[in-house]
């Protein structure tokens, strides 16, 4: 039997690496297989006994579930299959000890929309659909037009999550609103709910629908994307379980975001990789929240767009705004 | 209601004629067939509508990520809504003691079974995942006003249905010997439906304190199935639907809905079951008199659920109502207003417009205005979310619903015609046997 | 006709208000020469940190595909770009100018080094002057080694930095050190940057409102930043001086948002009495039918 297993371990990887997938997922996926293996036990150190007989010093890095980064040989390594149920669990319960959190400074965003393309990529989405999208916003006729990117808020006081019937979406310990796809009935009372436009409905079958058929599912990536289900903005928490910043804030030419944790009251910039307190950015910029009359209590602040960096051009074409 | 059943009526040659006047229409005829048959075809055709819709997701209806809930969820209130009369006319009216709704409270409870059932499968129409529905049982998350709603839905229809079969439990024992023109599977059904019943006080004892728990217990359920299903929108931030007078206000709506739909109904059953001797046109004044009244309640509901935001002209709130008032929902706004709420208010104040033919007509618009009215709460509201609608495609800014979305809004329409249809063709549509204890009572204690 | 010569004056003016704000590159810096020789293999790692870090702005080099921008941001190929010696090309990545941003903290010395031969690789005329001492040993000092001591008093991080010079360990004396904290995505700079007096000691004053973990540890990086001399150097420990931080996970209470598992009690109760209430009602009346059937039985017999 484990013999089996290694055998279809070793395809996957040989798979992984052909293909030129990404080396993070693979990455992920040892993690993973390391994690439901020290959720079992010893059950490297048991392999560790059994092959010390070879000598091979080809180490791999191996996260594990409490989110440490530890080194195993190679050929020690045991492929377990993965356990989707504890996999789904993992995501389900999200990082401990971390309250994330998000700061975007309006004054840096000249709509580049290189944020929405990187998480559309990652995530497996259209062009239209968008986890994150920058909006452009005017409050009233004398006030100048910017740019506003709008993730999903990661309320505190999430309306979405309350009306869930099933529990197909829900608050981790870490703050992140997350969707589970597999029990999602798409009845979208979610979509109703959020006052921040923040989610979005799979009508009809994703875009990588064939290309990611018989995929394991990630809830931390929500991918595969499926039909009749809702998905939105994760704060890539596929990433954070990795200690790297989200798609969106990595991928922003402009320092526009800042990614980090409440607890710990320190925020990364993606751009510049730059690390600042939170309190203190908020102190001295001005921060606000979206929309907090309405009491959802959102994890994403924002910094005024006031000495603007660009120059504020709108960018819409053809397409129509209401307000 | 009398707590006590005189028997006295089983001896009475009066029964005898009240159900052979009851009972000729009853039974398999050609009309029937050809109607059945209509209204079969008709569905099939609605449900391959349906089957593309789960092949290829809900992408085939006008639906997108703004306007995410439209005519499915419109149809699926407005049907809840027309289900709550058989609350109010056999429960509020019948326990208050008004004698006139004898008659019309079994259509009411067929109409409110009818729509009830298929509520249900209104709300399966629209899920993304329709598959998944035993998941709402499997992991219900109570906190949800869809647990809520499934429930209560849930306890309504049975209510409702035991409330529909239990005074008919005499009827189809009086029935059983007079039925002899019937094909034999529908007699043998009235056989088993009659559990026995033989006419003994006591089994009259049971019946009448079984229908007293029910008729008390489902004023409360029938409150609560309506206000659950208003809380799907009010527990929401959304202008429009961030309201706390939702609950009242859909309840009362669900009145004028329903009052509507009985007297549909009961014109139909009049003039093509010849039963004009029973259902009267005192039937009909009264039935426009209540409809008047619950038109009026809600008409009072309107003005405070419109007028207040457009005194106070709050953002997001003053687009919604300007949308409604004069924007782009100005035209169906205005004729569900006018069409379906004031004017029927005018003219039901004149006894000449409570005849029964213009009582269907004026009928017939308040129920087609009822469910517009649903869609116009529904709809606009999610027109015009808190931020800005940009850089999606154009079909995604605006909600035309498609073909294939009426088709199956309009198979789950034949469902509840064809329920009502079987219900009203094969059984007794008029309480043989309350008439008939009626009109004993009468004829041997006129002093009462 | 006047309208025109007012913006014809404002186009004026801004151009000279933009050369009047010209990137000045401190003399020591620009001086600045790459510790190691241009080769291909520097040039391609070169070339990929380029088309991720620069690319989307400064476009490809010599086609003139940069991005509109006011003022727009030069073709690496341009002779602007190319008249800039090394170190300043090392200074202006590493340092970053509004709406250039700073690279510091993104690419190491060698990176930074790495593109700017790659941006060479566009000018014919190039030739390379590397630093004569590679590393800069020597004078500064080798084997540099920081020491971190808490002083409870003052509430202050002293570092001391030593380095061996002419085989004896001596203090390092005005050498610039930073102090950071280690956080979940990266290190926070605490205090400003700090040059070491004659001791080789470096004092910081630490915040007393940082948050630490449970017990108040947080883990201290110290670096020095003349990498060109002592290559890099860094030191880290964990001390227990931040403020002891405890935050509950977000979902442990009851809350309406909750999982059905931690549903609102009176919700708990109110539903599960409707129903059974309810309900129980029900199947009485169902239990009232048998009773019906049962006494029809009854009058048969």
């Amino acid at each position: 039997m484990s013999n089996n297993n290694k055998s279809t371990g070793h395809d996957h990887v040989s798979r992984e690496q052909e293909n030129g997938n990404s080396r993070r997922a693979f990455f992920r996926n040892l993690g993973l297989i390391g994690a439901t293996t020290a959720a079992g036990g010893a059950a490297i150190y048991s392999g560790y006994q059994y092959e010390q007989s070879k000598p091979n010093h080809d180490f791999v890095k191996v996260l594990t579930s409490d989110n440490r980064l530890v080194e195993v040989p190679r050929d020690q390594i045991k492929n377990i299959k993965v356990d989707h149920n504890q996999l789904t669990k993992l995501g389900r319960e999200g990082l401990k000890g971390h309250r994330f959190v998000m700061v975007i400074d309006l004054s840096k965003c000249r709509n580049a929309r290189k944020c929405i393309s990187a998480c559309q990529s990652a995530h497996h989405l259209r062009p239209h659909e968008y986890h994150i999208n920058t909006l452009i916003m005017q409050e009233s006729q004398n006030t100048a037009p910017y740019y506003m990117p709008k993730p999903c808020q990661h309320c505190d006081n999430p309306p979405c999550v309350a009306v869930c019937p099933v529990d197909a979406t829900f608050k981790r310990q870490d703050g992140i609103v997350l969707i589970d796809n597999e029990r999602c009935i798409g009845c979208r009372f979610c979509i109703a709910a959020c006052p921040y436009s923040a989610r979005l409905f799979h009508w009809e079958e994703p875009v990588m629908a064939e290309s990611d058929k018989g995929k394991e599912y990630n809830i931390e990536l929500n991918v595969p994307q499926r039909k009749g289900t809702i998905t939105k903005c994760l704060f890539s928490s596929d990433r954070l379980r990795e200690g790297k910043l989200p798609y969106c804030v990595s991928a922003c030419p402009n320092g526009v975001y800042y990614f980090g944790d409440e607890n710990q009251d320190a925020v990364t910039n993606g751009t510049s990789k730059e690390t600042f307190r939170l309190s203190e950015l908020l102190k001295v910029n001005g921060g606000y929240q979206l929309m907090p009359e309405l009491g959802t209590k959102p994890r994403v602040y924002y910094l005024p767009p006031k000495n603007r960096l660009f120059e504020f051009k709108d960018e819409r074409g053809q397409e129509k705004e209401t307000t | 209601m009398a707590s006590e059943v005189n028997t006295d009526f089983l001896h009475n040659k009066k029964l005898d004629s009240i159900a052979a006047d009851i009972l000729r229409p009853v039974g398999i005829t050609q009309g029937f067939v050809v109607w059945m048959g209509f209204l079969g075809v008709s569905l099939l055709g609605c449900i391959y509508a349906y089957y593309i819709q789960f092949d290829k997701g809900l992408i085939v209806t006008g639906l997108r990520d703004y306007i995410s809930w439209g005519m499915y969820i419109a149809n699926f209130v407005f049907f809840v809504a027309t289900s709550l009369v058989g609350m109010l006319i056999s429960s509020i009216l019948g326990l208050i003691g008004f004698k006139w709704v004898k008659p019309i409270a079994r259509i009411a409870e067929i109409i409110a079974v009818a729509f009830a059932a298929i509520a249900g499968l209104v709300i399966v129409s629209d899920m993304g995942r329709p598959e998944r529905l035993p998941y709402v049982f499997m992991y219900g998350r109570i906190q949800s006003p869809i647990i809520w709603d499934v429930t209560v839905v849930t306890t309504y229809m049975v209510i409702s249905a035991l409330l529909y079969f239990l005074p008919l439990i005499p009827d189809l024992a009086i029935s059983k010997g007079r039925i002899g023109h019937t094909p034999k599977w529908l007699q043998s059904t009235y056989e088993i439906l009659s559990v026995n019943w033989q006419h003994t006080p006591q089994q009259y004892k049971i019946l009448l304190k079984a229908m007293r728990i029910l008729l008390i217990l489902i004023i409360p359920t029938a409150f609560a199935i309506h206000t659950v299903t208003s809380w799907l929108f009010a527990v929401t931030l959304r202008p429009g639907w961030d309201s706390t007078i939702f609950g009242p206000y859909f309840l009362t709506g669900a009145f004028v809905a329903g009052s509507a739909a009985v007297v549909i109904v009961m014109y139909f059953v009049r003039t093509n079951y010849k039963l004009e001797k029973y259902l009267t046109h005192h039937h009909f004044d009264m039935m426009g008199k209540l409809l008047v009244l619950v038109s009026i309640i809600y008409l009072y509901f309107n003005i405070n659920e419109y007028l207040l935001p457009a005194f106070k002209m709050k953002t997001a709130e003053a687009v919604h109502i300007h949308d409604l008032f004069v924007g782009e929902y100005a035209f169906m706004f205005w004729c569900v207003q006018l069409l379906g709420l004031i004017i029927p208010i005018i003219l039901l104040l004149f006894k000449v417009f409570r005849k029964p033919f213009s009582m269907l007509v004026i009928s017939i618009f308040v129920l087609v205005a009822a469910w517009f009215k649903r869609y116009l709460i529904v709809v606009p509201t999610q027109d015009h979310p808190f931020l800005p609608k940009q850089f999606v495609p154009d079909a995604w800014m605006v909600y035309h619903p498609t073909v294939i979305e009426t088709a199956i809004t309009v198979g789950t329409l034949l469902l509840v015609i064809i329920i009502i249809t079987i219900l009203v063709k094969l059984f007794p549509v008029i309480p043989i046997w309350e008439m008939a204890e009626e009109q004993t009572g009468n004829d041997e204690s006129p002093q009462d | 006709m006047i309208k025109r010569y007012l913006s014809l004056l404002i186009i004026v003016l801004i151009s000279l208000h933009l050369s009047a704000q010209e990137w000045v590159v401190p003399a020591e810096n620009g001086a600045r020469l790459s510790p190691f020789a241009f080769s291909d293999s520097t040039r391609k790692a070169g070339a990929e940190l380029y088309n991720t870090n620069c690319k989307s702005c400064h476009g490809d080099p010599g086609k003139n595909n940069v991005i509109k921008l006011v003022p727009p941001p030069p073709d690496p190929a341009s002779a602007k770009m190319q008249s800039n010696p090394d170190g300043a090309l090392h200074f202006k990545i590493a340092e970053g100018k509004t709406p250039m941003p700073s690279f510091k903290n993104i690419l190491s010395s060698v990176n930074i080094w790495q593109i700017i031969s790659y941006i060479r690789s566009f000018n014919d005329k190039y030739v390379q002057k590397t630093q004569t001492k590679p590393g800069g040993s020597g004078a500064a000092g080798e084997n540099a080694k920081i020491k971190i001591a808490w002083l409870k008093e003052t509430h202050q991080v002293q570092t001391f930095i030593s380095a061996t010079k002419e085989k004896v360990i001596q203090p390092v004396a005005g050498t610039e050190v930073k102090l950071f904290v280690k956080r979940y995505f990266g290190n926070l700079p605490i205090d400003e940057a700090r040059n070491t007096d004659a001791e080789g000691k470096a004092l910081f004053s630490f915040p007393k409102d940082l948050p630490g973990d449970s017990a108040g540890f947080v883990q201290l990086i110290v670096k020095l930043s003349d990498e060109a001399a002592f290559g890099e150097v860094k030191a880290d420990t964990t001390l227990a001086i931040a403020l002891p931080t405890y935050r509950p996970p977000l979902n442990e209470k009851r809350a309406m948002w909750n999982v059905v598992q931690k549903a609102p009690i009176w919700l708990l109760l109110a539903y599960t009495f409707s129903v059974l209430a309810a309900w129980g009602f029900i199947i009485y009346v169902f239990l009232q039918i048998r009773v019906i059937y049962r006494a029809g039985i009854r009058k048969d017999q």
